[in-house]
Formats: structure tokens, C-alpha cells, sequence
């Protein structure tokens, strides 16, 4: 029997014990649980460790502590290593460890070649289990971070910052009410205490996910899992969460900065997440209305392709992290969701013209749901793109992770199973249900951000033109239907803030 | 508990070579090269990676190909009008095509070569993807109305990217440092070429026809098919494409002979930014410089540098700093860069890296951090093979240069024999002040 052949069934020997073991033990919510996807001979191992906690776990008046904390873990020392040393240790190997913090959940990731796994793995355990907690790292992680919110957000990059003024508008009050970078005044306020601290009540084994994927040997899965078990039996209880409602109408906030582009996010919560089994449905309606970076989307085609009035124009059902060039990146799962329109960066003289576009066009799907052709076609779609959607060992281990959160055994082998049967009325059904075009939010970066508030509340007509001379009959005839389409904007509902004062404390600006 | 283990078909998902990795064959897989009497190469690299197929067409024109006033941009427009369609299969009925075919496709475009992708599963549907794709280079259609319609959309796309200070900078260090070559400007090019996009009907007729045309260009495909097959497909459906045999002459940029400054006020709170470029010289898998400039770079500049240490960890000056050097099929930029902390720290940062780049002319590197290098290098280069797309991903770019994947191998065995002589004679070749450029970004007002 060859070599190879041994290790297969050695693997499989070794695969089936554990499972079968786990499969008895009780379930202890106190202890650690782990996800691997074996992949023999691979030459790349993937690591992932879910932590349960995000933002949403900082205490009120800290906010961006999780992710200062986290950060402290991926970019400084450990306790017998300073991070010039780990920098120094990982560049042959071409390794390193990244974090990601979300609403809820956080993400540590590193992938190596096998050749490199006892090396890397040393350093890895050490920087999660034994951190340094060194001043200097500290200050230099703090400083960025406070770089982040009182400069680079605001000011060099105008989508995150709408999309993060819209997380604010959505989530008032709420326990994610806050971006996981904090804010400026709680940030300044975090101490190294308050980061081991943190540490210490957060990275409990009941909080922690050890995921691997890859061509690791039999045994290291076991020598993971034992490393781990090595933190305190704890967990910490998943957040209680109120329910969401809807704005009241349409509810502006403008961030008003010297730029000669607009940038839009608009959205509003959805009650499903997608462990649902409406989500389905929705997701075929997101898909047709909005598809990521796809020229099936019905945004896309109107605004880009008929009108060239800017790059994209998408929606989504779920928080959506653009990982890649086109897919869904992984581990952002939620309890909660919302719906949400990106309209990317236009003409500051056509924003109004392309808000009321992208709210009639809204409204068309809610009033009118989609057609028996366009149903075929995106259901078509998505069971036949699902398919690209985890090629890499990262996304190959993250959907499995993301699969278990919402109770799937396999999330995208789910999606061949349901998509087949759902129909045109379950969609149809599924957008009057969770979607509205009356009650909004709408986050929009832009100059004189006054006039285009006084646009709004007065419904004034917002004519647009073309290059294009000869446009088609058909687009000019629905312009003039978008330019006059009434909003109902009350001029309480319109703030107009200079975009220097968000995130200089928790929550929007008052 | 429960512990989830998936087995199963995922087993069988994912691409396998030879570990530990060998130093020489980087590139480990089997690949095929033909060429059909117009010209048209076909690399071809099957894999055993169930049900994915990456088809790449590749259109070696970039904006290095905008060598005509006004035109800076052409290319990426370009790019945006090959999605117009054909008479046999209009826009809207190729969308419908890639929608039902549930394909990731799109389309870049960088300084040397147009880029066109279609990831897809099933190899039933091979011959329908070259079928299609043969259809819209060789018979794209459109009017003057659809390009004036879709100009603007590059507009956009440069409003895109405006509240980005990186893109900025990466802007005014060009124009600075290039006189003549095409380089001088970026991919997405002039906002005043960009507003005058929707007059240029004509001429881009005049550069579909000098460009896209099979002697131009190479099909790439990689994954789950059989060659054989993939090659009788593509016989029946791009025979037909016409050779246009046009040569085109890039400006020789003169040697730099002064030092070069500019900088760029930024109208609110930001990062204060630096770059400091040379010109270099165009990639080469024979000759050592290019190699041994790549390795330069990154001994001097990664995160376990001596400089990366001092400014980003020690002294924490600096946000980043790093250093670029595109493969480049002219002569083009090593270009250093830093955000960095305080605008007072500009000029100390600028200060460390000349020093830092007059000490390599002076003190040979050790040994140590140059075997560092080129196992980063090796290991990276691994990482990003691992699946069909990223196989295909990192193939294009050197199929651009050399149209021979076997490129890559060569590339790797000249960094194994770069020595830390090579690096002090590059370091003294190419890193005279008077040939730099130093672009600076801060807080100010603007014009």
C-alpha cells in the first residue's frame, strides 16, 4: 500500500474518532468548539479563530475596545516575543495573522505552507494565548486607530464613510450602534488595563471557534484543539437584542465636505437572517434588484448602463464586506440584518436626480415584485454563481463556518436544495414583506449639503443631461417620470452635518 | 460541543503540488502553448480542480498604448465598450448569457495590458464561453450613442477614487517623473481626456482596429477541461479574426538628469503622504537588474527591514512604508512610499530612505535577509496558486510580458542567483538623486 494511501486512511481513521467522540460528548457551552476541513495534500494550511464577540461587546463609553484589544493580539508581541521579532520570524515564511472585527463576531486568520506549519503555529498560539500587552504596541495601535476616525474615514475614503453613517442611522440606541474602530473620544479614553482586561473576560474557550482547512497532518487538529483548551472555561452570553422597526419616512443625514462627487448609502432593517427560510426569497429579490458588481442587477442596468451616470449601483439583503473582486466575504454573521442600496460616487448635480431613481425604482420592485422572465433567470443565476463562491481555503472554511452559525450543516449545498424550489409568489410574497420604499435611511457624503437638503424638502424638479444627444426615446420619457417623482422629505428629517464631527464621539453627532 | 468535520467531495476541491517547494519550479503545474496562423497564442493549463474554469483573454494594450495626446485613459474606456455587445448577441442578450451561465466576469486594465475575464463552472459549457467570447472580439459592435452613453460612467469611475489621496499621489508622481513616455499618466488617465471621452468615436474605431486583434492578444485558459477539446473549440470560433499587424512605438524617456519635487495640498484632515521614484528598467527574466532590484526592494523596505523597524515599530513615524516595482514591459518607476504620522516628520522620513538607499550602495546586504527574501518571495508566489483563478490571476500578468508561462520559473532561478553584489551594483546603477522624483501629499489648500 502506498504511503499516500496510508495517510488517507490514516486521516479518515483519525477524522471519524474525533467526530465520533464529539458526537457523544454533552454539549458545554463553557468549552471551545472547532471546524476542520481536511484537505489532503494540499500544500496550504488555513487558520481561522471565530471569537463570539465584536463591537457590539464593548462596554458603553469604550467603544472600539474589541477591536483595539484584537488588534493588540494580531499586530504586537507576545510574552516572549516583541513584534519586531514576530515581523522578523514570519517574512520568510510569508505569514502573518489578520483580525477582523465585526457587530459580533471577530476573526482571526493566517494561511502557510505546510513546509512552514510547525513554525508558524508556534508563533501563532503564542500571539492569541500569551500576548505581550507592550506599551509601545499599544500606542502605536491606538494611534492608528485614532488616525483612522479623525482623518482617514472622514477624509479619504467617501464609501466606507457613507455606508458607516449609515450603520449609525440604522443601529440608534442599539447594541450595534457603534462602528468597530470606536470613536474618537472613547478610543482616547482606553487604557492597557481596560485591554487586558478585556482580554481576559472575552477570550474564554465557550467564545472561540478553532477553525483549520488544508493539508495539515492527522494529528494537529488535536494538538490546536489541546493548545486552546488551555483558556478558562466561560462564555459570554450571546446579546439579547431588541427588535428593529423602520425610520419614520425618509430620514436624511448629509455629511457635508468639499468634494466633487456624491456618495449614497441607503437602507432600512429586514427581521430574517439567513437562517431563515424566507431568505431564499429575498435573496433572489436582492439578486435581481442589486446583484454585487454583476450586470444582472436592475440598479446596475438602469443608472450605469442605460444613464452612464456612474460606476455601480448594487443592493443587499445581509451585510455585505466586498471580498475579492465579486463575492461575499465570510464570518460577518449577524442575528440581525438590513437591507441596503450602494449607489458608488456620481456628479454632485445629478445626487438628487439618482436618490429618487434609486427610491422609484424601490418602489417599482415593492408595488410591482418581479417578473416570471427575471425570476427564471436570476433563480438561474445564483444557483450556478453560489458555486464560484468559496474557491480559496479561507472562503472554503469560512462558509462552513458561517453555515453552522445559522444552522446549516453546508449553507451553499443548502442553496442548490432550496433555490429549485422556490417560486415567482415566494419572492413576490418575500419582498412585500420585508421591503418598503416610504421609510429609509439615507446617508449621503456631499458639498453644499444645505441646498441639496432645501432640494429635498421642496421636492424641487432635478432635471438631468447627457452627453449623448440622441438618447433613447424610452430613457428620456422615464426621466422625466424620476426627475418630478415626489419624495415625501419632512425638513425635520434632513440633517446636515460637516462630515469633521462624526466619530469624534460614540454614535452620530448631535 | 459539536465539533463539525466536512469530508466528502471537498476532499477532491482543491489544487495539490509537490511540498516541501522546490526552489526552481515555482510554477508547478503543466501548461500547453499553441498558435493559430492569425496570431492568436493559446495557453492552456488544465487542472484537476472539479467544475471551475477561469477564461482569460488577454489584449496586450495598456495605457502604455496612449502614446497620442488626449487619448490618456483610451484603454480603460476601451475595456468598458467590449461589453457592448455584438449584432448576433447584443448587450442585453450577453448579459442574459452570462447571468444564466452564473459567471463571475469583468474586465482591468493596467499600464501595459487589457484584461478580460470569465469564471465559470461546468466544462459543458466551454464551447458556449468561446463561442461567445470569439463573437464580441472579433464582431463587437457599437455606435456613437453607446459610447457617448457609457464616457461618463469612466467619469464616475474617477469619482470613485477622488476622496483617495493615494490615487492622487500616484498621479502627480507620474506626470512629474515621465516626460514622454506613456507611463506619465495612470490607467484611468487626465479628468480632461476623461471629459472628452464621449467625442471619441473615431478614434476609438482606429485603436480597436490597431489593437484588438489576435497577434495582439492570448486566450488563457485554466482549470477543468481537456485541451484537446478547448483547441477545437477555439480553431472553429476565432480562426476567423483578422490579424492587424500594426506596431506600436513607445516615446523613449530621456534620462533624467535633475532632481524633481512636487507637491499636492490635500483640502482636509489627512495623513501626510510621500513617494520617492527612479526610474528603473523594464522586466526582464535574462537580465539580472530587474531581479535583483525586486529583491532590493523588498530587503530594504519589507515589514522586517531595518527601516520598516525603525519607522513603523520603533520610532512609529510612519504608518506604512513600502516599496513598488511593477513588472513593466518599458522602463517604469521604483517608486518608495509612506503615509506617515505628522506632516513635521515629512522631511525625516524622505531624509531615512535616501540614506537608507546610499547605504546599499556602500554595504553589501548579508546573507541572511537575501535568503529571507527570495523564501518570502517563493512562499507568497505559492499562496496565490492555490486556486484556479489565482492560478490564472497571476499567469495573465506574465503571459503580458513574455506570452511563455515559463517565465515565471525563469524569474525564480534569477533570483536564486542574485548575489549581494548584484543588489550594491543596482543600488548604484539606478539610485542617483538627480534621477529622482520626490512627490509629497498634506493637509492645505488647494488652488
Amino acid at each position: 500500500m502506498s504511503k499516500t494511501m496510508n495517510r488517507w486512511l490514516l486521516g479518515i481513521l483519525f477524522t471519524w474518532i474525533v467526530f465520533m467522540s464529539m458526537a457523544c460528548q454533552k454539549e458545554n457551552p463553557n468549552k471551545l468548539t472547532s471546524e476542520f476541513l481536511p484537505l489532503e495534500g494540499n500544500p496550504l494550511v488555513q487558520f481561522k479563530i471565530l471569537v463570539k464577540v465584536g463591537s457590539s461587546n464593548d462596554p458603553t463609553g469604550k467603544e472600539g475596545l474589541t477591536q483595539l484589544t484584537f488588534s493588540m493580539l494580531a499586530n504586537g508581541g507576545t510574552k516572549a516575543m516583541t513584534y519586531e521579532d514576530i515581523t522578523k520570524a514570519f517574512y520568510p515564511l510569508a505569514a502573518s495573522v489578520s483580525v477582523r472585527v465585526d457587530k459580533e463576531m471577530s476573526v482571526f486568520s493566517g494561511t502557510i505552507h505546510r513546509d512552514n506549519l510547525e513554525k508558524y503555529y508556534a508563533i501563532f498560539k503564542e500571539m492569541l494565548l500569551n500576548p505581550g500587552f507592550r506599551e509601545d504596541d499599544f500606542n502605536r495601535l491606538k494611534t492608528n486607530l485614532l488616525d483612522f476616525l479623525g482623518k482617514t474615514i472622514i477624509n479619504n475614503m467617501d464609501e466606507q464613510f457613507g455606508k458607516e453613517i449609515l450603520s449609525l442611522m440604522l443601529y440608534e440606541g442599539h447594541p450595534y450602534h457603534q462602528i468597530p474602530a470606536g470613536s474618537v473620544e472613547t478610543v482616547s479614553g482606553i487604557t492597557l488595563e481596560d485591554v487586558k482586561a478585556f482580554y481576559k473576560e472575552q477570550m474564554v474557550q465557550g467564545n472561540i471557534t478553532v477553525g483549520l482547512a488544508g493539508g495539515y497532518p492527522a494529528d494537529f487538529p488535536a494538538k490546536v484543539t489541546a493548545d486552546f483548551s488551555a483558556l478558562p472555561q466561560s462564555f459570554t452570553p450571546q446579546l439579547s437584542l431588541p427588535a428593529q422597526s423602520l425610520p419614520q419616512g425618509l430620514q436624511f443625514i448629509i455629511a457635508d465636505k468639499q468634494t466633487p462627487a456624491t456618495a449614497i448609502s441607503m437602507g432600512f432593517p429586514v427581521t430574517i437572517n439567513r437562517s431563515s427560510k424566507d431568505f431564499f426569497a429575498l435573496w433572489i429579490a436582492g439578486s435581481h434588484f442589486g446583484e454585487h458588481r454583476q450586470h444582472v442587477s436592475l440598479l446596475f442596468q438602469k443608472i450605469r448602463e442605460q444613464r452612464g451616470q456612474n460606476y455601480g449601483d448594487y443592493a443587499y439583503i445581509e451585510h455585505f464586506i466586498q471580498g475579492r473582486d465579486k463575492f461575499p466575504s465570510t464570518n460577518y454573521c449577524r442575528q440581525q440584518q438590513y437591507f441596503s442600496i450602494w449607489i458608488r460616487p456620481l456628479a454632485n448635480s445629478n445626487r438628487h436626480f439618482v436618490i429618487r431613481e434609486a427610491l422609484l425604482e424601490l418602489k417599482r420592485l415593492v408595488d410591482e415584485g418581479i417578473s416570471k422572465e427575471r425570476f427564471e433567470m436570476v433563480r438561474t443565476y445564483l444557483l450556478n454563481y453560489t458555486k464560484l463562491y468559496a474557491q480559496t481555503l479561507n472562503e472554503r472554511l469560512g462558509w462552513q463556518m458561517d453555515s453552522h452559525y445559522y444552522g446549516y450543516r453546508d449553507f451553499l449545498a443548502e442553496v442548490q436544495a432550496q433555490l429549485p424550489k422556490i417560486t415567482r409568489e415566494d419572492v413576490n410574497r418575500a419582498i412585500k414583506k420585508y421591503l418598503n420604499f416610504e421609510n429609509v435611511y439615507i446617508a449621503v457624503i456631499t458639498q453644499d449639503g444645505e441646498s441639496l437638503k432645501k432640494a429635498l424638502v421642496e421636492n424641487t424638479t432635478s432635471p438631468i443631461t447627457y452627453a449623448n444627444p440622441n438618447m433613447p426615446n424610452a430613457v428620456l420619457d422615464e426621466d422625466k417620470i424620476i426627475e418630478s417623482y415626489p419624495l415625501q422629505v419632512k425638513p425635520e428629517n434632513v440633517r446636515v452635518i460637516p462630515a469633521a464631527e462624526f466619530f469624534k464621539k460614540a454614535g452620530l453627532p448631535r | 460541543m459539536l465539533k463539525f468535520i466536512s469530508l466528502g467531495l471537498s476532499l477532491f476541491l482543491f489544487l495539490s503540488f509537490p511540498h516541501p517547494l522546490q526552489s526552481s519550479e515555482v510554477f508547478p503545474y503543466n501548461y500547453k502553448i499553441e498558435e493559430l496562423e492569425n496570431g492568436l497564442k493559446v495557453v492552456s493549463v488544465p487542472l484537476p480542480n472539479p467544475n471551475i474554469i477561469s477564461y482569460y483573454t488577454i489584449v496586450r494594450s495598456g495605457s502604455r498604448n496612449e502614446v497620442e495626446p488626449g487619448k490618456s485613459g483610451f484603454a480603460h474606456f476601451f475595456e468598458h465598450i467590449m461589453f457592448k455587445g455584438t449584432k448576433k448577441v447584443p448587450r442585453a442578450a450577453y448579459d442574459d448569457f452570462l447571468t444564466r451561465l452564473g459567471a463571475g466576469t469583468n474586465g482591468f486594465t493596467t499600464d501595459d495590458f487589457t484584461c478580460y475575464f470569465t469564471i465559470f463552472a461546468g466544462r459543458e459549457n466551454l464551447e458556449t464561453v468561446v463561442e461567445t467570447e470569439s463573437d464580441r472580439f472579433i464582431n463587437l459592435y457599437y455606435d456613437e450613442e453607446m459610447l457617448k452613453t457609457e464616457a461618463p460612467v469612466i467619469e464616475g469611475e474617477y469619482y470613485a477614487s477622488v476622496s483617495n489621496p493615494g490615487r492622487k499621489l500616484e498621479e502627480i508622481l507620474r506626470d512629474t517623473a515621465f516626460t514622454a513616455h506613456s507611463y506619465k499618466h495612470t490607467t484611468l488617465g487626465y479628468l480632461k481626456d476623461i471629459l472628452d471621452m464621449p467625442n471619441q468615436f473615431e478614434y476609438s474605431q482606429l485603436y480597436k482596429k490597431r489593437f484588438y486583434a489576435p497577434d495582439n492578444s492570448i486566450l488563457l485558459v485554466v482549470g477543468d477541461f481537456d485541451h484537446n477539446q478547448l483547441m477545437e473549440y477555439v480553431r472553429k470560433y476565432y480562426s476567423s479574426w483578422e490579424k492587424s499587424n500594426y506596431t506600436l512605438v513607445t516615446p523613449t524617456e530621456p534620462p533624467q538628469k535633475e532632481a524633481k519635487r512636487v507637491h499636492s495640498p490635500w483640502p482636509s484632515r489627512t495623513l501626510p503622504r510621500l513617494a520617492i521614484g527612479f526610474h528603473g528598467p523594464a522586466f526582464s527574466d535574462e537580465n539580472i537588474d530587474k531581479p535583483a532590484l525586486d529583491l532590493l526592494a523588498k530587503i530594504a523596505f519589507s515589514p522586517s527591514s531595518t527601516l520598516y523597524q525603525k519607522l513603523v515599530l520603533k520610532e512609529q513615524k510612519c504608518l506604512t512604508l513600502d516599496a513598488s516595482f511593477d513588472d513593466a514591459r518599458d522602463p517604469s518607476l521604483l517608486t518608495f512610499t509612506s503615509i506617515i504620522k505628522k506632516d513635521e516628520d515629512l522631511p525625516y522620513v524622505e531624509e531615512e530612505i535616501f540614506k537608507e538607499l546610499d547605504r546599499l550602495k556602500t554595504e553589501p546586504v548579508s546573507a541572511e535577509p537575501l535568503a529571507e527574501v527570495k523564501s518570502n518571495l517563493k512562499y507568497s508566489l505559492a499562496e496565490e496558486l492555490g486556486t484556479t483563478d489565482g492560478v490564472a490571476g497571476i499567469l495573465a500578468f506574465y503571459l503580458n510580458l513574455t506570452a511563455d508561462p515559463g517565465t515565471l520559473n525563469k524569474l525564480f532561478g534569477l533570483y536564486e542567483k542574485v548575489t549581494p553584489e548584484d543588489i550594491q551594483a543596482v543600488a548604484r546603477k539606478y539610485f542617483d538623486k538627480s534621477s529622482s522624483t520626490v512627490a509629497t501629499l498634506s493637509e492645505g489648500k488647494t488652488q
